[in-house]
């Protein structure tokens, strides 16, 4: 337990946290404020009821949830690269294999930590999605009624449980890229070309990659019509979300198990 | 293992290789309790590569270790809860203060209480600094906080790597106390390091390494038996009449020019017996304008391992002549010249 509180105090005081939950939170205070500041002056009706669907409540939750997600997925594996990865590069693995800690142990507990940063900002991030959607729905001037529409308010617990499972797993991922790759910023690298990479595979393998850690993370919370998380806009087949969830969890723990076999056999130099 | 009673860290046939370079090629090393043990080798020797194998960053081909009296193999994570390591560079967060690294740290390993922390911040001087990042440390802050973070589960066998890497003097004189006193305490310090005079003031028992084998291990005085050296600056122009004098009292090849050095001679000759040398000159008129004694580490360390084949990739610096220096006699020169008293 005091190597996962010792974890996250690390994680709390590190900028690579701040940076990502900003970003993520920053474009999405762009999008929607922008698209309410905006709505109004669509050239066609069609443009103009699109934009206010994005900042109308109940509809906004989803959007949000949808962003969160989506952007969300490809920053948890960049996160989880640059967390393992520097623990090579600065040699703070090193420094505690020495002192006798157990090396799975060790990376079991760093990953639960970005497990619960991944959680808590993703919590962070949607309370300041919906505080933006709301302003963008002011600016747009459209009512907030649907804001307690309660059938949406009981989904999203779940949901946002999902959600967050799928972007422990995509973070994963990326924490064990960067410790197979021993490298910050190979893995970071690395990560982010198997993120688009498996965007491009949907051209290639349109029945295999649905099977694919993103695309099957993204299935998972596609609970209502396919609209959540997932990045191809419902045109490719999706995994039904519940097997979705069974992919997923053979991806999390496959990827903890290379994570964990791959530090026990690693020579630590450097 | 056998014949390794009493000792506090022992390797019997350590073997390490990386792909085709050997690293290790039957590493036997034998530290006894309660001493200061100097590691020396040049370059590529295999002083890192122990270093990692004894902390177990990486693991034998074959042979074995013992820490503390008790094997230590794979699976054998809990000896190093009595171990202390520095090993190459410090490691640390850069974005977190040093105070918060050693928290840190603390919470892997053995369990570390929080004033333990606060101690060796005390200990190495960095109290003050505890509050500021790590990012923004010297190279010698970071050393001593490295320093810390070995002796932050009160070791019994602590290993480092260069420690004085970066200290201003103070710091090398307080580390070098503070080591002294750990010692002193019973418990074993094992110092891998390239400054051979800080080792020859620190150490009890001297390991030197070549081409990744034991070449000469043992106590420090028995080892420096007969590796006494007194050197004279006369004038430039009665060098010749003076290395006549004194071929006189040291024998044939006894007396050698100081590379580098002008109107300086080394002779291999007991220290104690400097007067004699002093004697010898002005009998015959030839007046010394310095005059300096000691026991030779680095001719030592030079005699046993110029000659052994580089085991490692760092390769060796031979100098702007691209010429493999020869095996000195005596000293290489003022900056070699170690150890102690010694008179102008």
């Amino acid at each position: 337990m005091r190597l996962l509180v010792a974890t996250l105090r690390k994680l709390i005081r590190r900028p690579a946290t701040f940076i990502t939950f900003g970003l993520l939170v920053g474009l999405m205070a762009l999008i929607f404020l922008a698209v309410g500041a905006t709505a109004k002056q669509q050239p066609s009706a069609t443009a103009r009821e699109a934009a206010l669907l994005l900042v109308t409540f109940p509809g906004a939750y989803t959007f949000v949830v949808s962003f969160i997600l989506g952007l969300g997925g490809l920053f948890a594996v960049i996160y989880g690269a640059a967390i393992a990865g520097s623990e090579w590069t600065w040699g703070t693995l090193k420094a505690a294999v020495a002192r006798g800690e157990s090396r799975t142990r060790y990376q079991v507990w760093s990953l639960a930590g970005v497990g619960v940063m991944v959680g808590v900002g993703l919590l962070g991030a949607f309370v300041v999605g919906v505080v933006v959607a709301l302003v963008g729905a002011g600016l747009a001037g459209v009512s907030t009624a649907g804001l307690s529409d309660a059938a949406t308010l009981g989904q999203l617990p779940e949901l946002l449980g999902r959600g967050w499972f799928a972007m422990i797993e995509q973070g994963v991922l990326g924490f064990t890229i960067a410790t197979i790759a021993r490298s910050q910023l190979a893995g970071v690298g690395v990560g982010i070309a198997m993120y688009f990479g498996e965007q491009f595979a949907t051209i290639f393998l349109p029945d295999v990659v649905k099977y694919l850690p993103f695309h099957a993370a993204g299935s998972v919370v596609a609970t209502t019509g396919g609209e959540f998380g997932g990045s191809d806009g419902g045109q490719l087949a999706q995994l039904d979300p519940n097997a979705a969830l069974v992919v997923v969890a053979l991806w999390l723990v496959g990827a903890l198990v290379v994570t964990s076999l791959f530090t026990e056999r690693a020579e630590i130099s450097g | 293992m056998s014949g390794t009673d009493g000792l506090a860290l022992a390797t019997r046939g350590l073997e390490k290789r990386y792909g085709a370079r050997v690293a290790l090629a039957g590493l036997d090393l034998s530290v006894p309790t309660g001493v200061v043990y100097g590691f020396l080798g040049p370059n590529g020797a295999g002083k890192t590569t122990t270093m990692r194998l004894l902390t177990g960053l990486i693991h034998p081909d074959a042979g074995t270790i013992e820490l503390l009296g008790r094997p230590f193999g794979r699976r054998d994570r809990h000896r190093l809860f009595e171990v202390g390591a520095l090993i190459e560079a410090p490691s640390f967060y850069p974005y977190l203060s040093g105070r918060e690294n050693l928290r840190s740290l603390a919470a892997t390993g053995a369990h570390t209480s929080d004033r333990r922390v606060e101690e060796l911040l005390e200990l190495v001087g960095l109290r003050d600094r505890a509050k500021d990042k790590v990012q923004g440390y010297s190279l010698g802050m970071k050393q001593r906080l490295g320093i810390a973070a070995a002796l932050l589960s009160d070791p019994r066998l602590l290993l480092l790597d260069e420690p004085a890497n970066g200290l201003d003097p103070a710091g090398i004189v307080a580390m070098r106390e503070t080591l002294r006193h750990l010692a002193a305490t019973g418990k074993t310090v094992f110092i891998s390091s390239h400054v051979l005079g800080e080792i020859q003031q620190l150490a009890d028992v001297v390991g030197i390494i070549a081409a990744g084998r034991l070449v000469r291990e043992g106590p420090i005085e028995e080892l420096l038996e007969g590796e006494g050296v007194v050197r004279v600056r006369v004038a430039s122009t009665e060098l010749e009449a003076a290395t006549r004098i004194l071929d006189g009292l040291a024998g044939d090849g006894g007396v050698t020019p100081v590379p580098g050095e002008a109107g300086w001679l080394s002779i291999r000759f007991e220290p104690g017996r400097a007067a004699d040398v002093n004697r010898a000159l002005a009998l015959a008129g030839v007046y010394v304008s310095g005059l300096e004694t000691g026991s030779d580490l680095e001719s030592l360390f030079l005699a046993l391992t110029a000659d052994a084949p580089s085991g490692g990739s760092e390769g060796t610096f031979f100098g702007l002549g691209g010429r493999r220096p020869e095996p000195p006699s005596g000293p290489s020169g003022p900056t070699g010249w170690l150890g102690g008293g010694g008179a102008t």
